[in-house]
Order: structure tokens, then sequence, then C-alpha cells
């Protein structure tokens, strides 16, 4: 290399370039990989058959290829070895999902057409093929190929029956179980109030009146649940395993390798909205993510109620009230600095203050009678949006503050010359003008709120909450109630489950479900804030 | 108009004026109030984490809840406290029950008096069984509370057990205590002065020492022998031991629970120890000097909760802790030492109680001072005082919160002590600490263990360490990354590019954390596994396609250059990249051959002693470091852009060229703008949570290898204090954990902060 090469410099810009890209380069992997992996979930993906040298059959979804040991260029002698995962489902039969065969043991890989597919309440999936389909004790047809119109045809109704079911015992029951609850807690207060019997035994009547309630939902579920398993079916697994099971016990049945594209499109989109409008099953590794959705919006809704009046009013004091001068300069750091404390240190406020302190002084005066349950002494959506309130606070400061010093001080003027008074000042002419840094800082507030899980998981988030924070029943929003969150759901179901390797795909969905929603929060607020910026310098000239 | 209607509208307009005022006025003060209450709130957060912690640090409260003369009770009223002439002085065991309510004193001939500990007045007065009129000689607890035992005039040691029922009337507790009959075993023939006594939890097994007024030292044995017919005799082991004292007196005797050692001290200052495990054939281990060739007695001994710290108290009033630590150079692989030393007592040490709820434990000496300690914090925690001289008997209460302690002159004090978290000092929560089953003083986190006699270990020192880990990796990965980019977006690139770049940086600062560490830990952990040579070489293969790229570059023709906007060319780079990244992969077999012989983990293990984690510090620093390039990269790029232009264009007009401009004139002028990036980069990496959760072991070591976990102050918070029982040792402690966190990030924030505005001023006059 000659002189020049190095004098001109060009070697260090181009190194610095390497910084660069290689970052951008990281951010593009990072975000293709979650989005194929994360979509690639819900593809219904062809069945494959595979014989093996030792006379095994095999059927599954290919779902992984890899080169045993090792990466990189081999030796002249060395030969590649690979191996080709397979989903084989059937965790009832096989006891695991997954299983790794040596490419070289492979004889065939066939796609059989008719292979069906099966998405169980319990269980995970079933590979194979129907064998008969019976109803209360005849057989109505036998074989793969006649079965097939029956069971698809039965299953809709089933589904039916299922979600009857499940509207009597959330629902229905659900709400007779709260009411009972709720009356003995009042005997208890009665009885400790020392009131009369006469008022205990008309509590005590009600309950009785709601316990023929459940009675006569129970009969009903009772006979439901007769229904539910009427007509049954068996399935033969590859290798010639019968498994006999309610219709009932089907979600979806489908043939991935008889479907066209737009078929599968079809179940593609309706599997998309099954995750995002179901709840989950089997320990949280499949089924939907709604009550996560639910609870991650309802706590940052939460949230931004108590942020924003706060935050505004704090920065208005900072910014228009308060005497400038060192006291407030030296406020304004404090006030810049917590946005950059860690967030478990406001969870372990939160868990101090608001549980210990707020809840269980509440819970001695209000829920007296449900002691030693505690009510608000207990993490719960309350507590965990009041920490994210806390922890957000700062940036709406910041955000506002940079708005309102951003208003000219002529208009100001202008505004007190001609008699206004400073607050209506304040209110007519800077904080419209100002609008779109105080709508910005809450959007950034919402977004860091709606990516943050620390603080939460010691405040009230759980990896499956029974019942929504908000429902039919008095008084429709529980706000002690334990709730489930998109972010710690990609922990739990990527870190506690016990069968990680059948839940990844499933958290790399809910993880790209998270990135759409911090990233469009994110660009929400660049978006809005250039349009309203646009609107108010155009106004203001 | 008329001047009346002048005058109504004047007052119309006045009032309003009137009514804009006070709302004026009324909003002013709302602001004012809300505006401070709130920042007030923010900063209340620091103050009460902070108090949350201040129990810690705040030492026993203890007061005096009674104390009576024992003689004023009838019952007791009989027996003569002068002990003057070889009269043994008549109260030989005190004690009492969980809730402090009732006491019991057993005199010298065989009763045991249940008392009232609020006024004195007898509850119960039971003789106990089996003494058929001989006097009592010495008395030994052998479980706190529970069992006692006690040397009779004919040689025979007889153990009893207490027992308190309790029962409720209403709200009212009423305890019924009660004595039951124990063993009866025959140690020898004359009165036994000390004795030493356990039996084992189903009562089929029992040991005992006695040392006789005529000087010799017995062991005895009891073993239940079991016949295939399922009945049993009770078969009775005597030895007589006394050789091994070389013709000391003893003073004191201890024999731990599990009947496998017995600890003798005498009054030449030695701890004789017998190995008893084989109750056939005791052995003489060792005979420690544990006075250092003074000739000092012990006087006292004593075990720690769990039965394996010997408590030694000696005539000189010293006070120490000894246990076997692990030694290879010994022959038993093990050596019984002196472990931790305490404040000493100013007299000889009359008696020693252990704790049953941690390790602290009450001495006493002759002139009436009682102190309480805690073994492995090694501290006095207080002090109390007799007035009327030596304490005789001494008792712990079973909660560990209050003493019994009788004087010589026959009055009993009953303490209340409230000593929540006797084990936290700054030596036990930053220093090392040596505890028991450990071969040297270590810094140690472990809250939780499996056993009762469990010791939790607060050190905070390996979390912190964990932190500083992982944000200097995260660093180490962050800053060139971050920083070199950030140079090339301001000062190479054209401001139509660098304002669609920066953006997209600013995305990667809002990804979900628990994203990253869930990518981190799920995905590129395996597969960092399986191309770590290849990790290393990246760099390297990395700069040489760079350089080559740089050489096609200045050899394209210009009319190819011109075609690229200012910078643009720089992306021809990711195509450079892809290819660096594919060739670095393939070579990674080869370079796993030729470098690390075929297999790096035990290259490295065997080389290096390093053993590769799956979730290791590598893994934490890129996923971390992916979080912070972001911080560091917009804020290093916003200093460096506000540099004043004309410094730039004077560089270059002197003939320097583009990166010698940047970095000899742009660099130095911005490096406090980076220098404050960088602090609020490791800010934002010493606070995270998930990833150091997700992608880490969480394993509490300290070591500096990135091929093994830490686990972090922030993860550790998460994990525990769900588990913490509120207002714990370890719920204070976790909150301490977070007062640190909030200190370190609060000054690095701080910090980088004075230094931006400092360096914006800077800029302002240039």
């Amino acid at each position: 290399m000659n002189k020049k090469f190095w004098k001109s410099g060009d070697p260090f810009v181009w190194l610095t370039g390497v910084a660069l890209m290689f970052s951008l380069l990281m951010i593009a992997g990072l975000l293709y990989l979650i989005a194929a992996k994360g979509l690639g979930f819900f593809w219904p993906a062809d069945i494959a058959e595979i014989k093996l040298k030792d006379g095994n059959m095999m059927l599954g979804e290919i779902t992984g290829h890899e080169r045993i040991r090792g990466m990189g260029a081999l030796d002249k002698d060395e030969v590649a070895i690979f191996r080709t995962q397979l989903k084989i489902g059937n965790r009832d039969l096989y006891g695991l999902d997954f299983k790794w065969v040596d490419d070289d043991q492979i004889v065939t890989t066939t796609y059989p057409k008719f292979a069906v597919v099966l998405e169980r309440r319990e269980w995970g999936n079933m590979f194979g093929f129907i064998k008969e389909v019976s109803g209360s004790g005849t057989i109505i047809c036998t074989g793969n190929e006649e079965c097939w119109p029956v069971l698809a045809g039965l299953i809709p109704q089933y589904t039916r029956i299922a979600d009857e079911i499940k509207s009597i015992e959330k629902g229905a029951i659900g709400g007779i179980n709260m009411k009972i609850e709720d009356l003995r807690l009042d005997i208890k207060g009665l009885r400790s109030e020392g009131a009369s019997q006469e008022k205990i035994s008309k509590v005590e009547a009600e309950i009785k009146e709601q316990e023929s309630l459940y009675k006569e939902q129970e009969e009903k579920l009772s006979s439901l649940y007769q229904d539910f398993n009427k007509e049954k079916f068996v399935m033969t697994s590859i290798d010639g395993r019968e498994k006999e099971m309610p219709v009932g016990a089907v979600v979806k049945a489908y043939r991935p390798n008889a479907m066209n594209w737009l078929q599968k499109i079809g179940l593609y989109a309706s599997n998309v909205w099954a995750f995002v409008s179901e709840d989950p099953r089997e320990a949280n590794t499949e089924g939907g993510v709604f009550p996560a959705i639910f609870g991650t919006i309802l706590m940052v809704f939460l949230m931004s109620i108590v942020v924003l009046p706060f935050g505004v009013l704090a920065a208005l004091y900072l910014r228009e009230y308060a005497k400038q001068g060192v006291l407030v300069r030296i406020v304004r750091i404090c006030v810049n600095n917590l946005a950059g404390v860690p967030s478990i240190v406001f969870g372990v406020f939160a868990v101090g203050f608001f549980i210990y302190g707020l809840g269980s002084t509440m819970d001695g005066i209000f829920f007296k009678e449900a002691l030693p349950n505690p009510t608000f002494g207990t993490g719960g959506i309350l507590w965990a949006s009041l920490t994210l309130a806390l922890l957000t606070v700062p940036v709406v400061i910041v955000a506002t503050e940079e708005g309102l010093a951003a208003v000219p001080k002529e208009i100001r003027d202008g505004s007190l010359a001609l008699g206004a008074t400073k607050f209506e000042t304040t209110w007519k002419i800077v904080i419209p003008s100002a609008m779109p840094a105080i709508l910005t800082g809450l959007i950034l507030a919402i977004a860091r709120a709606t990516g943050e899980v620390a603080p939460l998981m010691i405040t009230g988030v759980v990896k499956l909450a029974p019942q929504l924070p908000i429902d039919g029943y008095f008084p429709y929003m529980h706000l002690e109630r334990k709730f489930m969150h998109l972010g710690f759901h990609i922990y739990d179901v990527g870190f506690q489950s016990p069968n990680v390797e059948a839940a990844k795909p499933m958290v790399f969905t809910t993880a790209l479900l998270l990135i759409l929603i911090v990233v469009a929060l994110n660009m929400t607020a660049i978006i809005v804030r250039n349009r309203l910026r646009k609107k108010y310098t155009t106004s203001a000239v | 108009m008329t001047p009346q209607v002048k005058l109504k509208e004047f007052r119309q307009v006045s009032s309003g004026v009137k009514r804009r005022k006070l709302v004026d006025r009324i909003a002013t003060v709302i602001v004012t109030i809300g505006g401070v209450a709130i920042i007030l709130c923010i900063i209340a957060i620091l103050v009460f984490i902070g108090l949350e912690t201040v129990p810690l640090w705040q030492g026993v409260k203890s007061e005096l809840a009674s104390s009576f003369f024992l003689k004023e009770s009838p019952d007791l009223a009989s027996y003569s406290l002068d002990t003057s002439d070889g009269v043994e002085f008549p109260f030989l065991a005190a004690g009492t029950e969980e809730y402090k309510q009732i006491g019991f004193i057993v005199t010298n001939d065989g009763t045991a008096v249940f008392l009232s500990l609020k006024d004195g007045s007898t509850v119960k007065k039971v003789q106990l069984p089996g003494l058929e009129g001989k006097k009592l000689t010495s008395a030994f607890v052998t479980q706190n509370n529970v069992i006692y035992s006690f040397g009779t005039e004919d040689g025979n040691i007889l153990s009893v057990r207490t027992n308190y029922k309790i029962t409720f009337e209403g709200d009212k507790r009423i305890i019924t205590p009660d004595i039951a009959e124990g063993e009866l075993l025959n140690v020898g023939s004359s009165p036994l002065v000390k004795i030493a006594y356990e039996q084992d939890d189903d009562g089929e097994g029992s040991a005992a020492a006695g040392y006789t007024s005529d000087g010799e030292l017995l062991f005895v044995a009891t073993e239940q022998q079991k016949s295939l017919l399922g009945g049993g005799e009770k078969k009775v082991l005597t030895h007589n031991i006394t050789a091994g004292l070389d013709d000391a007196k003893v003073t004191a005797m201890e024999l731990d629970h599990f009947m496998r050692n017995l600890f003798v001290g005498t009054d030449s200052g030695k701890i004789l120890h017998w190995d008893i495990s084989d109750k056939e054939s005791p052995e003489l281990l060792e005979a420690i000097d544990a006075s250092v060739n003074s000739h000092t007695a012990i006087t006292a001994l004593g075990f720690l909760i769990g039965d394996n710290s010997l408590l030694v108290g000696d005539a000189a009033g010293n006070v120490s802790v000894w246990f076997e630590a692990q030694d290879m150079t010994s022959p038993r692989g093990k050596v019984f030492q002196k472990i931790h030393t305490l404040p000493p007592l100013e007299l000889p040490v009359t008696n020693i109680t252990s704790s049953e709820r941690d390790r602290g434990f009450i001495a006493s000496d002759n002139g009436g001072n009682i102190s309480l300690y805690h073994a492995s914090s090694e501290q006095k925690l207080a002090d109390f005082k007799t007035d009327g001289g030596s304490v005789s008997t001494l008792a712990f209460a079973p909660k560990a919160n209050g003493i019994i302690a009788v004087d010589r002159n026959g009055k009993l004090y009953d303490w209340d002590i409230d000593n929540p978290h006797p084990e936290t000092n700054f030596k036990t929560l930053f220093g090392k600490v040596w505890y028991e089953g450990y071969s040297k003083p270590e810094y140690v986190w472990q809250s939780t263990g499996g056993t009762d006699d469990f010791e939790p270990k607060f050190s905070l020192t390996p979390l912190a360490y964990g932190t500083l880990k992982g944000a200097i990796y995260a660093l180490l990965f962050a800053i060139p990354l971050s920083i070199f980019g950030a140079i090339c977006v301001s000062q190479f690139m054209h401001p139509a590019l660098r304002n669609t770049i920066k953006p997209v940086i600013e995305i990667m600062a809002a990804l979900p954390s628990v994203v990253l560490g869930f990518f981190a830990g799920l995905w590129l952990a395996p597969i960092i596994e399986k191309i770590i040579p290849a990790v290393f070489t990246l760099p390297i293969v990395l700069t040489l396609f760079t350089l080559a790229m740089v050489f096609i570059w200045q050899y394209t023709p210009r009319s190819i250059k011109g075609k690229f906007k200012e910078g643009s060319e720089l992306f021809l780079l990711v195509p450079v990249i892809l290819l660096a990244v594919v060739v670095t992969l393939w070579l990674n077999a080869p370079v796993e051959k030729f470098i690390f012989g075929g297999d790096y983990k035990s290259w490295f293990y065997n080389v290096l002693g390093l053993q590769y984690d799956q979730r290791n510090s590598l893994i934490v620093g890129f996923a971390m470091g992916f979080a912070v390039i972001p911080i560091i990269f917009t804020i290093s790029e916003d200093a460096l852009t506000s540099v004043p232009k004309h410094l730039a264009a004077g560089s270059l007009a002197l003939g320097a060229n583009k990166w010698q401009t940047a970095i000899r004139v742009i660099l130095p002028t911005a490096s406090p703008g980076i220098f404050s990036a960088v602090m609020i980069g490791l800010g934002r990496a010493i606070g995270e949570t998930m990833i150091v959760l997700m992608a880490t072991g969480n394993t509490p070591i300290m070591d500096w290898s990135f091929f093994n976990g830490f686990r972090a102050l922030s993860a550790n918070i998460a994990v525990e204090i769900p588990e913490a029982p509120h207002g714990g040792t370890l719920y204070r402690v976790l909150f301490l954990a977070a007062l640190l966190l909030f200190f370190f990030t609060f000054i690095v924030n701080t910090a980088a902060e004075i230094v931006r505005q400092r360096l914006r001023k800077k800029f302002g006059q240039l």
C-alpha cells in the first residue's frame, strides 16, 4: 500500500462508516428476524412425511435445518452432516413436540395430500389421519377421506357449544360467585360491627338465592358438557397409534397439503385474528394474547390520565410561575435526571409505598372484612399504572417545558398588553402553542411505559390473570386486580415456561406485536410533532 | 349615553376584571402549590427508599421489662443465697417461653418454679421426677428453652423437657406450663460439677459427659438396640476419658446436637476436641491452646444455632467463635480454628447462650455485664448490666426478643430486645465475611436457604460487581460503534442522509428491553455458542475487507465517484460487511481448528481456565450494548454537529484532510459532549433490568471472565423482592440495593448534565 492510501484519511473515514453500517445492519437484522419468525408462526406450513432408514415414519412440520457440530469450512476428508427439526406434535402420544433427525437417516420426504392437522384445546397440535367418526356409539364413517367432510362439518357446531360453555363459566357463574363472595364479606362485616341477627339472616337469604341460581347454571352447564362429548372420532398417528377424542377437543382442523394459496392466506388471517382476540391456552404457550393486549392498553391508559395533568402542571410551574433562579435550575436538572433513574428503582418504591404503605392502609379502612386477604395491599393494575406514571412524569415535564420555552416571548407580551391576565395568557395562548410538545411528551411517555417490564413484575403483572380488570359487574373497573402484560408475557413464556421450544414462535410473535405498538407510538409522536409544529408556526406568523 | 348607564357599564367591567383577577390568583396558587407538590413528591421517592433502609443501621432497642428478687416469692424464699462457705448457688437454671409471659427457675433441690415474669407470682411448682431427694449440682441447657439437664450429687444426669400448653379464653391467652420427665442417666458415683448432655430427636439415643468433683471426666452414650422382634433395650456405653485432660481441670463443656463432637474447656486455656461419632471409642482429635500460652481458663462454651460454631468465653473476658474450616494442608482436610473475635467483656465470662432465630448470642461476666453479640458480623449489639454482680444463670427468649438473667443476689431480670436486623452492618453488606462452611472470608450473596438454621448472606459487593461488569462489557461493545458512527454521520455525511439515518437509530432506542433480552437469551446465546471463534475473527476480517474496499474506491474513476452524494458511498459497505460476515462464518471451523485445537471450549478451559456458560457476559454485552448504542450515538452526534462550522472550515482551509479535521479539531472540541453521552449510556446500562435478567445465568459470582454470567443489582431486586417479607432484612437490603442504583445513576447523570451545560456555554463563546 502506498503512502497516499493512509495519508488521505480515507481508510479511517471508511472504518467509521463500518461502525455506522454495522449498527444499521444490526437493527435491520433484528427487526427482520423477529418479523420473519413472528409472522411465520401463523402460516399453515405443509406437513412432511419422512421415512427413516430404520423403517420408522414421521409426520410433521419441518421447522429447522442445521449442520451438526460447528460452523464454517470443512477439511477435505470431512463431510458436512445436517439434521432436520420436525414439529411432530401429538404431545399426548410422544411427550415431545419437536424432534431432530439426521439427514443421512432420511430415505424419503413426501407431502401426503390428506394429512390432517388438528389444533386442540389441550396437548397441542395433532398430526395424523382420521380413522373413524362415531356419534353416540354408532360409527358414522370410516377412513381419512370420507371422514374429513364429516369432521369439518361438526367442528363449527362444537365451537359454538364451547363458546356457550365459556360464556356461562366466565360470565354467569363467575358473576354469581363474585356476588356470593361479596355477600359473605358483608356478613363478616356485619358480624364485626355487631349488627342484629335479622340483618345477617337477610343477607344469608340472599346468598341462598344466589346459590340456587348457581345450581341452575350448573345444570345447564352439565347438559352442555354432555352435548360436548357426544360425537367422538379416532385419529391414527403416522406410527399407527390411535387416539380417540371428542370432537369438542378440536379448535381447528385443516389439511395444509391440500390447501391452495388463497385458502392458506385465509387461514393465516384467521390465525392472526385468533392470536389477538383469544385467551391463552396451555400455560400461555398456545392460543392468543388478548388479555395481555388488554392489560397493556388499560394500564397505559390509566397512566396517561395520571401523568398528563401532573406533568403539565409541574412544567407550567417550573417555566411560567416559578422564579427562575439557581433553585429552579437545580430542580430542573434533578427532574431531567429522574428520567435516567432505573425503572426497577421506581418499582421498589411502588412496592414499599403504594402496596405496603397506601394499599395496606386502604385495606384496613375500606376492605376490613376481606382481611387477611389483601385487596389493595398487593400488586394490582392501579399500582402498576401509578408506578409507570412516576416513571414517565419526567418525560412529560421535560417535553412540556421545552414546548413552553419555545413559545416566543412576544406572543405572551402581546396577550398581556391587551389586558389578559397571566392565567388567561397561559391557558389560551401559551398552552395551545405548546400543545405539540405536550402531546409528544405524552406519546413518548406512553411508548416508554409500553415497553417497560421490570417495575411491573413486582407491582401487579401476573402470568395468567383469571379475570380482566374491566367486566360487567359492579364497579365495572376493578383497579385492584392483577393483570397480564405483553412485555411480561414475553419474559414469562420465553423463560419460565416448561416447554420453551414449543413456545418460542409464540414469543417471537408477541415480541413483534410489542415492537409494532411501540414503534407505531414513537412514529406517531414524531408525526404529530411535525404536523402541529407546522400548523402553529404558520398560524403564529 | 347617560352617566348612569356609564356607571353601570363601568361596574360590570370592573366586576369582570375582579373576577378575572380572582381566577388568575387562584390559578397561580393552584399551579404553584401543585407544581411544588409534584416536584416534592418525585424527590420524596428518594427519601422514602432511604427511610426504608434506615432500620438496617439502627442498633438494638432494649428495655428492662421487669425485675424482682426471687426471694420475694414464697416458694423461693427459703433458699440461702450465701455462697461464701462453698455452698452452691441455689438457682441452677432459668428460662422462658415464646410469649415471655412465664419464666421458670430450677433450684438445687430439684424444684422447678414457674412464675409470672411480670410480678414474680408463682404459676406452678413442680418437683423434678426421679431424684429421690438427691441434690442437683450442675445444669446444662441442651435445646434452648426445651430440654434442660442436671447433674446430681450421686453422679446421675437427669434431663427434663418443658412444655407450654396454650389455650384461649376469648381473646386472652392462657399458658399452662409443665415439665415432662426425660432420661435419668448414670455417669459415675461422685457429684457432677460440670455436665454436657444431648439426645437425638426421637429420643432413642443420647450422649453425655460429666466431670466429677474428684476430677474424673466420663463420657456416656446410650443406644437403642434394635432386636429382630421389634422390642429393644438400651445399651449404655461408659468411657473414662480423664487421661485426655492432661491434669487440667474442666471449666466448661459442650456437646453438639448431632452427637459428633465433644468440646471441653480447661483451666489451662485449652479446648479439647473429642470425636464421639463412634460411641464405642471416643477419640481425642486435638487439644487447642485457645489462650495462646497465657493459660487463661476457658470459662464458658456454647454453640451457635446449627451446632457447628463453638462459642468460647475465657477468664479474661474474651469472647470468640470457632468452627472447622476447610484447609487442605491439614490431614483431616479441615481445621478447627478461631474465626471471629468479638469485643471482650470486662471480667471472666460466666455464661454463653445463643439465639434460636439468628446467629446472635449473649454472654455474661462475673461483674454482671451482659452483652448481645452477632457472630458473623463480629459486632456487639447491646450491653446490659445487673446491679447485683455476677450473672449466675442466663437465658435467651425463644424468639430472640428477650433475655432472662439471675444475678448472685437472686434478682431476676427480664429485658425486652427489639433487634430486627442483627446481621447487617457495613461490613456484612459490603465487606468480606467468613461464613460457617466457607474456607475463607468471602463476598457472598445468598438470601434464602433450605434449612431453619440457614444464615442469609447479604453482601451487595458481588451484585454491584455484576452490575459494573455488565455495564462495562456493554460499553466496550457500544462505545466504538456509536461514537465512530456519530463521527461518520456528523462529519462525513450529507445533512439529508443524516436526517434519515438519525431517526432510524433513535427507533432502536425505543425497542423494549424485554425484547432485546429475550432475543439475546433465546436466539443469540445458542448461536454465539457455536461461532465463538468467528466472533473473535470478525473484527479482523471486517477491517481487512474495509481497507480493500477503500483501496478499490481510490482507484475508482471520478465519473463513478461523482454519482454518490457525500457519504452515501459508505452504503457500499453494506455488502462488504455481509460478505465479511459470511467469510468469517466460513472461517469458523478452520480458526477453531488451528487456534483453539478443534474445540474452543476445552481450549479456553485448559489454557486460560475459563468455563463457558451459554448465557454469559458476552451476550449481555451485545444485547445491552445494542440498547445503549442509540443513546450514546444521539448525544454524541448532537455534540459533534453543534461544533461551530468555522473551526472545521479553518482546519480544512489549512490543508488538513477530513479525517484529520474530524479527529484533531472536531472531536477534542466535542469531547465533553461525548463524555456525557458515555456517562448517560453507562447510567442506562447500570439500571437495565430485563436484559441482564434474561441473558445471564444470574449467579452472583465475582469473575471478570466474559464467558460466565453474573447477577446484577437490578435483576436481583426484580427476582427477590416478590418473595421478601415486608419489613424483613432481605426487604430492606433490596431497598438499599435500589438506593445504590438510584445514587449511582443520579450521580452519573448529573455529571453528564453539568458537562453538557458547560459545553453549550463553551460553544456559545467560540
